[in-house]
């Protein structure tokens, strides 16, 4: 389930960074085709995509260690584009973290503190009071090599911290970390991130990450943003095929407008005919449409069941993942249908494989790629 | 278990390697023994049966000075041509490491020729090229000949360190505010020193027991294989045992304070 966060998007639009129109290709390849991005003072944005989708390289430019070749690139109102990377005011933390191994702990964090003329003891209580902040300061004398990964993670994060940026860049930094650490160092990240109130970019391919802890998402394939927008946001409305695709589990419908009247849309599909509500009128009979519907949307149908959705289709196997099992289905054209449901593993009637089994979902529960909703949550 | 030749024949196997190694060591030891002995022997020489005991070659090697003054420009000479070597070697394996330039293979091959050219024909064109520029005949001509053709070695063993270091840990101190040359002093050349030191001391070996080069490019000022060859083609001298103790010794004493001294700060390092 998508955990919304309970902290209000303010109405400080104050903006943090401002890409425009971003573009890098290495050689031949595009690494980013175009893209915008924003992000307003204090917020987490998570970029979210498949590896290969230019996520790193645009955080890379953020940082600037890579060069866009086209595009503007404003912090805080002020064009960095040609700033270099030293005099950026952006941190990094990388996905192995690239600590000093040959300093130990304290030394590593005080590293961005030493470049320019310091006072010792001033660089020594602020390091110690980030120490503090990130539960290290019994650990500050420690060699790199005598740490855990999670320990790793949070030198990498005061280390850049204790120089004060004014934006915090983290590429993938929980994938080498074990799942049950994953979860406990999430919550941390969001709990630091709210406490200093700085802007957090921070790049995945994680959904589950990226919708626990990021107020917006960015999605994005192939050098392109494909969708931005809040976790419940992507995740019950996805604006294109492969965000719908990427996202979640869910089914893909194709099919042709028949009819629009009434508030309700009606689509023919190769398995029969779908009504959506809630797009108004707006979409013309005749067009090629592609359907979405989450596979928790759907259930078994019962009696009862009035002017919900309706498909048949025969169950080719079924998955059981702890709290919940999951279906795999096949229509008879030859459509694949997933269905989650919450219940317990059973061997009930109508589970045989091979098994005709009706399922339905409501119209309401329907997605339109392409096509804005007319209000719907 | 259940066959009782196995522990046995495991036995026989140990023993016999044992007596290989031992053998091994004896081989490669056994002439370094004989010349401490006959250095502290009244022998002139080197034969059985032993003679007694003296330190009378010792003295002569104070009393004529060729020797002992060759050892100390031999350790003159190779430390300051190492730690050259070991400078230019970091500065080209880095520059190779880290850019892409064009005439980078070039720039690489022509830094390795010198340790592929027989050092014969090296000693005798640099003799050719240092008289014609006025630097032959002197110290200086040696210690310009070995860096030339130290750095090589020096440098591969530093690339092969580089080559090691993650390309995000340079990136980690640039991202952090530090330019370039902060970058290299604080980041790579700590993260190289070990490849430094071994490159380092390669060298000096190198230098040290260098004798062709040095032959050739060297006048009044010998270094200690020069000098050494010198006496042995004048006469028979049993000095020669005394300087070789020396020099064994001085060495034994290095690597044991290398050993004590120098590896327990890079495993207290490395240690997990």
């Amino acid at each position: 389930m998508v955990h919304e966060r309970a902290r209000a998007v303010t109405g400080d639009t104050v903006a943090d960074l401002e890409a425009r129109g971003i573009a890098k290709r290495f050689g031949s390849v595009i690494a980013i085709e175009r893209v915008d991005l924003d992000v307003r003072r204090g917020e987490f944005v998570a970029i979210m995509g498949p590896s290969g989708c230019g996520k790193t390289t645009l955080l890379r430019i953020i940082a600037g260690l890579e060069r866009a070749d086209a595009g503007t690139l404003l912090l805080r109102g002020e064009d960095i584009g040609d700033v270099p990377v030293h005099k950026r005011s952006t941190r990094l933390i990388w996905q192995d973290y690239s600590l000093f191994p040959f300093l130990n702990v304290r030394k590593n964090i005080e590293f961005g503190l030493t470049l320019k003329r310091h006072d010792k003891k001033a660089v020594r209580s602020k390091v110690e009071a980030v120490a503090e902040q990130v539960h290290l300061d019994h650990l500050l004398s420690r060699r790199i090599g005598q740490l855990s990964g999670g320990e790793k993670q949070r030198v990498a994060i005061a280390r850049a911290l204790v120089t004060e940026p004014e934006i915090l860049l983290l590429d993938e930094p929980l994938s080498s970390l074990d799942a049950h650490l994953r979860i406990k160092v999430q919550s941390e990240l969001t709990a630091l991130q709210r406490e200093l109130g700085i802007s957090f970019v921070y790049v995945t391919h994680n959904q589950s990450e990226a919708f626990a802890m990021a107020d917006r998402v960015v999605v994005m394939n192939k050098g392109v943003v494909e969708q931005v927008g809040r976790p419940a946001e992507i995740y019950n409305r996805p604006a294109t095929h492969f965000v719908a695709e990427f996202v979640g589990a869910n089914n893909i419908f194709e099919g042709r407008v028949s009819d629009a009247a009434d508030g309700t849309v009606v689509v023919d599909c190769s398995h029969g005919v779908v009504r959506i509500a809630g797009y108004g009128n707006t979409i013309e009979r005749g067009a090629a449409v592609e359907l979405v519907v989450q596979a928790d949307k759907l259930r078994r149908h019962q009696d009862g069941d009035d002017g919900q959705n309706t498909i048949r289709a025969i169950l080719r196997g079924r998955e059981f993942t702890g709290s919940q099992v999951i279906y795999h289905l096949e229509t008879a054209q030859g459509v694949e249908v997933k269905m989650v449901l919450q219940e317990p593993f059973t061997e009930g009637e109508g589970t045989e494989i091979n098994a005709e089994m009706e399922l339905c979902w409501a119209p309401e529960d329907t997605v339109i790629l392409g096509h804005r909703d007319a209000g719907l949550p | 278990m259940g066959r009782p030749g196995y522990y046995l024949r495991e036995n026989g196997y140990r023993i016999a390697g044992r007596v290989y190694l031992f053998l091994g060591f004896v081989f490669l030891l056994l002439p370094i023994a004989f010349l401490i002995l006959f250095s502290f022997q009244k022998n002139v020489y080197s034969s059985l049966p032993l003679q007694g005991w003296s330190l009378q070659w010792y003295d002569k090697l104070v009393d004529d000075g060729v020797l002992f003054d060759a050892l100390l420009n031999s350790l003159y000479v190779s430390p300051i041509a190492a730690t050259c070597a070991s400078v230019i070697g970091f500065l080209a394996a880095y520059a190779l490491n880290r850019f892409v330039f064009p005439g980078r293979i070039l720039t690489a091959t022509i830094l390795i020729l010198p340790i592929l050219i027989p050092p014969l024909i090296l000693g005798v064109s640099l003799l050719g090229l240092l008289s014609r520029l006025g630097l032959h005949g002197e110290l200086y001509s040696i210690i310009i000949a070995h860096t030339l053709l130290l750095t090589a070695p020096a440098m591969a063993i530093i690339q092969l360190r580089l080559a090691q270091m993650p390309p995000t840990l340079e990136e980690a101190a640039w991202d952090l505010g530090a330019n370039e040359l902060q970058t290299v002093w604080r980041v790579v050349l700590p993260w190289a020193l070990p490849g430094i030191a071994g490159g380092w001391l390669l060298a000096f070996t190198f230098s040290f027991d260098e004798f062709i080069i040095a032959w050739f490019v060297s006048g009044f000022d010998q270094t200690l294989p020069v000098a050494v060859y010198n006496v042995m083609i004048a006469s028979h001298d049993p000095s020669l045992n005394a300087i070789g103790t020396i020099v064994f010794g001085l060495l034994l004493l290095t690597l044991l304070g290398a050993e004590l001294l120098i590896i327990p700060l890079f495993m207290r390092r490395r240690r997990v």
